[in-house]
């Protein structure tokens, strides 16, 4: 382990830098969608005419867009359960961020090398999730109460995609341990098994992400904005930050468990970059070409692909230990 | 070219159709009206629907001050005979005005009966839901403010007990209602103009729905009532943002009923060419919409994109993008140069590429199709007896389109120029989304034929319209986008440049009426995609009296005052 003044150090810097990575992810979704859809989306370098007003670039967008929910009137309906409400968000928030400690970023090994340091991760992240659910239930509208239904539903199955996809990596790699993993020597069988458990762990980020097949939840035509829809100004905005670490946080760890050494040392800094590129790319076009699922087809189409490919990963897992 | 019905039409439809009839008048265009008792009305709907398939464009009334109220009911007859449509007639007296139902006869005209119910006074006697349905259910017994207590237990205010089922929303007991009721309006994000559709839920499946209208007026027959029949086409067209060309088209149609009138052919291209663009970016739209429902914004966005070609062309050709403001009586105001012309047909082929390629995408997508297919049912029967109009009811594989049918001043004649119904037997949303894929592709084959022979010929556009005969009645009906539009206009007995009443019986009037039948059985989800499967236009359907009511004060508003309103409001 590296020097406990360093660690220490690294943590402190992590939160704001995941929120910065975050929000560059955000945007780059935002702005690549737009091309897909001929639009022009947020500007990287604004028009000349427009530049005292708006300043050089829109990069940091999506974080304007929470900012200025900070600075609204909150909202809390009289029906609430108002402390669960209220808290809900912030906790959901805590747990993100605390999540993140645990994932390693190049040059900063952080938390991740504490032991079941990915069962922690994996865990802080469920939780979050769940205080996103339990907030709105309590919030007494239709809306939300629907849309938290759907958010279950969907979350269990994407969830186990997400379970089985990493303890196949962990069974392979015989460890527990995020730094373990990442700093992980390559073969064959194991790019192998990258490639099988990857794909499943994008599947089940679609889902934790609400990335457009399954952005049921939010589906805005049908539940107006489904879970948020008594949320306002802080508590909106707290929410949105959530999702801003919740991308950057699955992000790292698909890095770090699949495409090792990235997420080691700061060397491998411009190729984590491209690979999340890569990523946050893929996510954005699936996002473009498809409409919504119902919620029955999707756990469907999950149950369908889900199951036969975690099933494919545990078993070349399994070989990997018992054979290589 | 003259608009002319067959001489012997009166006689036809004595000998042929309706033989107890009290007087026969034939009207311009193998349009007849019959005279009839107002207790043989009935009689005369079951003979009709039952017997020869005739299907009720609108029912409705007129009211002739001393002489009472005319009661009309409009039946088409063009499958029987070319163009034939009956107006059938019944004066009923104004003190305790009642006629009898014929909603449990076809179910089309209940939502005719009560708007003629609230609109003026007229009761249809054995109507089967007499409900309101544009003025509020609690109307004239409204709910006294503080009578919905705190909490969730609603108790009915003893005012409503009266009238209950005047009241509720499904018919259910309030208690139950507010439980489980999920409406969806007046304001919702999946819906853009104002109403409400009550969908009871259990879990996600719908057990239950309902409508209720009546969120924007603006009294648009009314003013063109008071403003005459020049400026009416301007007005008209103002009835629809989205399909104004067909609303100016129809008024036209039947105000040139109402005379002996002559149309140049070049105006009649033209007429063709800006409905049959309107037809284009409207179904582009439409597509747009479903796709923004369904979740899909790419598709949302491409197919606006495409939209906004065809508005540039219309712009070019009218010099406005909404309302076009060039339909005149006798012609139209405005010609299309031969170098316009020629340059819009070759836009116009390289948009009918592009459309085909895109809406290809759009009907294979595997997520759309499993968003679409058997959403929002409606076979051929129920189509027939809901009265389901345009592609809603030619996804039902039933053949109804008035351009062939019963076509307006325009020129649709399949010698002249070539062009299909298309139907489909999907009888769900995907049938709906094909067949306005495929009609789009038979607009742009009409738009390019008409843009061949303007770029070819001159002409004159216009020619001056004659007075409008005293007493003269008229139908006029066109195929908007969205389905069968039908004006209805009577001239004054005084005036020669008013009318004296104009009744507008739009497309989604009848599309809306059938929606809680598609909804019932349906996932939550699908909901929003099957109110959107009729491409409602609400404002089209909303027709109530203004009754400014605050503090138990009635105010009703003047022009001027409206007028100064929205002044007022555009200015902050």
């Amino acid at each position: 382990m590296l020097d406990p003044v360093y660690t220490v150090l690294s943590l402190i810097i992590i939160v704001p830098l995941a929120l910065f990575l975050g929000v560059i992810y955000s945007f780059l979704i935002r702005k690549l969608s737009a091309r897909f859809q001929w639009r022009v989306g947020p500007m990287f370098r604004m028009y000349s005419d427009l530049k005292p007003l708006l300043g050089t670039t829109r990069l940091l967008q999506p974080l304007y867009d929470i900012l200025k929910l900070y600075g609204k009137e909150t909202i809390v309906p009289d029906v609430s359960r108002r402390r669960l409400f209220v808290y809900s968000p912030y906790l959901s928030l805590i747990f993100a961020v605390t999540a993140i400690l645990f994932i390693p970023f190049p040059g900063m090994p952080l938390l991740s090398g504490v032991p079941y340091s990915l069962i922690i991760a994996s865990y802080l992240l469920i939780a979050s999730t769940l205080f996103s659910i339990l907030g709105p239930v309590a919030s007494g509208s239709p809306w939300a109460a629907i849309g938290a239904r759907r958010e279950v539903e969907l979350f269990l199955v994407s969830e186990l995609g997400f379970v089985l996809s990493i303890f196949a990596v962990a069974i392979a790699r015989q460890s527990l341990v995020i730094w373990d993993i990442a700093n992980g020597g390559q073969s064959i069988y194991l790019a192998l098994l990258t490639v099988a458990a990857g794909v499943l762990m994008l599947v089940a980020m679609l889902g934790k992400l609400h990335i457009k097949p399954f952005d049921m939840p939010e589906a805005e035509a049908e539940i107006v904005a489904g879970p948020y829809t008594e949320y306002s100004g802080k508590l909106l905005g707290t929410y949105y930050l959530t999702k801003v670490f919740i991308l950057y946080g699955l992000v790292a760890l698909f890095i770090s468990l699949f495409l090792p050494p990235l997420a080691t040392s700061v060397l491998w800094l411009p190729l984590y970059l491209l690979a999340a590129l890569v990523l946050v790319f893929l996510l954005t076009a699936v996002q473009v070409l498809n409409p919504r699922y119902r919620i029955k087809n999707a756990i469907n189409w999950y149950l369908k692909v889900v199951i036969p490919l975690g099933i494919l990963n545990l078993i070349i897992a399994l070989a990997i230990w018992l054979v290589v | 070219m003259k608009f002319e019905g067959a001489p012997d039409i009166a006689e036809y439809v004595k000998k042929e159709i309706y033989p107890d009839g009290l007087e026969y008048v034939p009207l311009r265009e193998n349009r007849v009206a019959v005279r009839v008792a107002p207790e043989d009305l009935t009689k005369v709907a079951e003979l009709f629907v039952k017997k020869y398939e005739a299907r009720l464009i609108h029912a409705t009334a007129v009211d002739l001050e001393f002489k009472g109220f005319e009661v009309l009911h409009i039946y088409d007859f063009s499958k029987k005979r070319d163009r034939l449509v009956v107006v059938v007639k019944a004066l009923v007296e104004k003190d305790n005005p009642e006629i009898p139902s014929i909603a449990n006869i076809t179910w089309q005209a209940a939502w005719a009966e009560k708007e003629m119910k609230e609109l003026l006074g007229i009761n249809p006697l054995g109507t089967p839901d007499p409900r309101h349905q544009f003025l509020p259910y609690e109307w004239p017994n409204p709910v006294e403010s503080g009578s919905i207590p705190e909490g969730n237990k609603f108790e009915t205010p003893a005012s409503a007990t009266q009238t209950k089922e005047m009241y509720l929303p499904l018919r259910m007991p309030i208690e139950e209602a507010y439980q489980s009721l999920i409406p969806i309006g007046p304001y919702h994000p999946g819906v853009i103009e104002g109403q409400i559709v009550y969908v009871k839920v259990e879990g996600e499946q719908v057990v239950a729905a309902d409508i209720k209208t009546g969120f924007h007026h603006r009294g648009i027959m009314k003013l063109i009532e008071q403003r005459g029949y020049n400026k009416g086409a301007f007005i008209a067209e103002r009835v629809c943002g989205i399909c104004s060309a067909a609303h100016g088209l129809a008024y036209i149609t039947c105000t040139e009923n109402l005379y002996e009138a002559e149309v140049p052919d070049r105006a009649l291209y033209i007429r063709t060419l800006l409905v049959e663009l309107n037809r284009i970016h409207s179904h582009l739209l439409w597509i747009g919409v479903v796709a923004d429902v369904i979740g899909w914004k790419t598709g949302f966005m491409l197919t606006w994109g495409l939209r906004e070609r065809v508005m540039d062309i219309i712009e070019a050709i009218t010099g406005n993008r909404v309302n076009y403001g060039i339909w005149r009586m006798g012609g139209v105001s405005r010609d299309v140069s031969q170098e316009l012309a020629e340059k819009a047909k070759r836009t116009v082929d390289n948009l009918k590429e592009e459309c085909a390629k895109l809406l290809a995408l759009v009907a294979e997508h595997p997520v759309v199709k499993s968003r679409l297919i058997g959403v929002g049912p409606l076979t051929k029967a129920q189509a027939f007896d809901g009265g389901a109009v345009g592609p809603v009811a030619r996804a039902s594989n039933w053949k109804i389109d008035v351009r062939a049918d019963n076509p307006p001043h325009a020129i649709y004649d399949p010698k002249i120029v070539s062009w299909e119904v298309i139907t489909d037997d999907h009888c769900d949303t995907y049938g709906r989304t094909l067949v306005r894929v495929k009609e789009l592709l038979v607009s742009c084959g009409i738009v390019s034929q008409c843009l061949e022979y303007l770029a070819k010929t001159t002409g004159e556009i216009r020619i001056k319209p004659k007075s409008v005969p005293a007493g003269a009645e008229a139908v006029g009906l066109n195929e908007a986008p969205r389905g069968e539009l039908a004006y209805y206009i009577r001239a004054s007995d005084t005036d020669a440049n008013l009318p004296h009443s104009i009744r507008i019986r739009t497309p989604s009037y009848r599309n809306n009426a059938i929606i809680p039948l598609m909804l019932v059985g349906s996932n939550l989800a699908d909901v929003p995609v099957v109110m959107g499967s009729t491409d409602q236009c609400l404002a089209c359907t909303d027709r109530v009296e203004v009754i400014n009511e605050k503090d138990g004060t009635r105010k009703s508003l003047t022009w001027d005052q409206l007028i100064n309103l929205s002044r007022r409001a555009s200015r902050c």
